[in-house]
């Protein structure tokens, strides 16, 4: 039981969570026309924000489509960017966030 | 050795012992400069999740700026908290987030005492040996 605590406690929520999101996005298919959706504004009835279409842009940056990716979502490359150092950056900090010394 | 407890009542959980280790190599003295420096520059975990919170109105992303992750907090506050996934994940996660950053900044302190042994005037009036 304390030995299940504890791996909740420790377990690497945030990089999970980034990790997945990229394999996710290797996954989608950018060019379909109805998709399924995880977005909860989406299930709620919103049909638009900000955030609309970052997903479908960083995939089809990774097919080499820049500029459809551009139209879709201009914050693809830096959505890269700023998940890639945060992934870096976490598990830099693995072993030291976890044990002192 | 210094007790957390007596320098720094208000860490809880994995933090409480992170610091105990740190803390347990030093005497009192020094252990109450490491709790004035850290508490100062701590971040509390409710505050993380307050800041996080205001995404949903909004103001996604402002606890990514306070802990000093300037790429993710643009990206959250350009997409919402990246359509309420990243804030409700950051919702479940706060606690790490913060744990995180305190961590770091506890080293901060440290290379920072180590670095500057004019830093214990306390130590040196009352022992005397480091003149």
């Amino acid at each position: 039981m304390k030995r299940i605590g504890k791996l909740i406690r420790t377990f690497p929520l945030e990089l999970v969570f980034w990790i997945g999101a990229l394999i996710g996005i290797l996954f989608i298919d950018p060019y379909g026309a109805q998709h399924f959706t995880l977005c909860p504004l989406e299930n709620l009835g919103f049909h638009w924000c900000p955030g609309c279409g970052l997903g479908r842009a960083m995939s089809l940056l990774t097919k080499g489509d820049i500029a459809a990716s551009w139209s879709m979502h201009p914050l693809a490359m830096f959505a890269f960017g700023a998940i890639g150092y945060r992934i870096f950056e976490l598990i830099r900090h693995f072993k030291t966030t976890n044990h002192y010394g | 050795m210094a007790n957390v407890l007596r320098h720094l009542p208000e860490l809880e959980g994995m933090e409480l012992g992170y610091i105990q280790g740190i803390l347990k190599n030093m005497d009192d003295d020094q252990a109450n400069l490491f709790a004035q420096v850290y508490r100062a520059r701590r971040k509390d975990n409710q505050m993380v999740l307050i800041l996080c919170l205001l995404g949903f109105f909004g103001f996604a992303g402002l606890h990514r700026f306070i802990l000093g992750q300037v790429g993710l907090g643009i990206l959250y506050i350009f997409t919402l908290g990246l359509c309420f996934i990243g804030t409700i994940v950051d919702l479940v996660n706060y606690k790490s987030l913060a744990y995180e950053y305190n961590i770091k900044v506890a080293h901060e302190t440290l290379s920072m005492m180590s670095n500057n042994t004019n830093y214990f005037p306390n130590a040196n009036t009352k022992t005397g040996d480091n003149a």
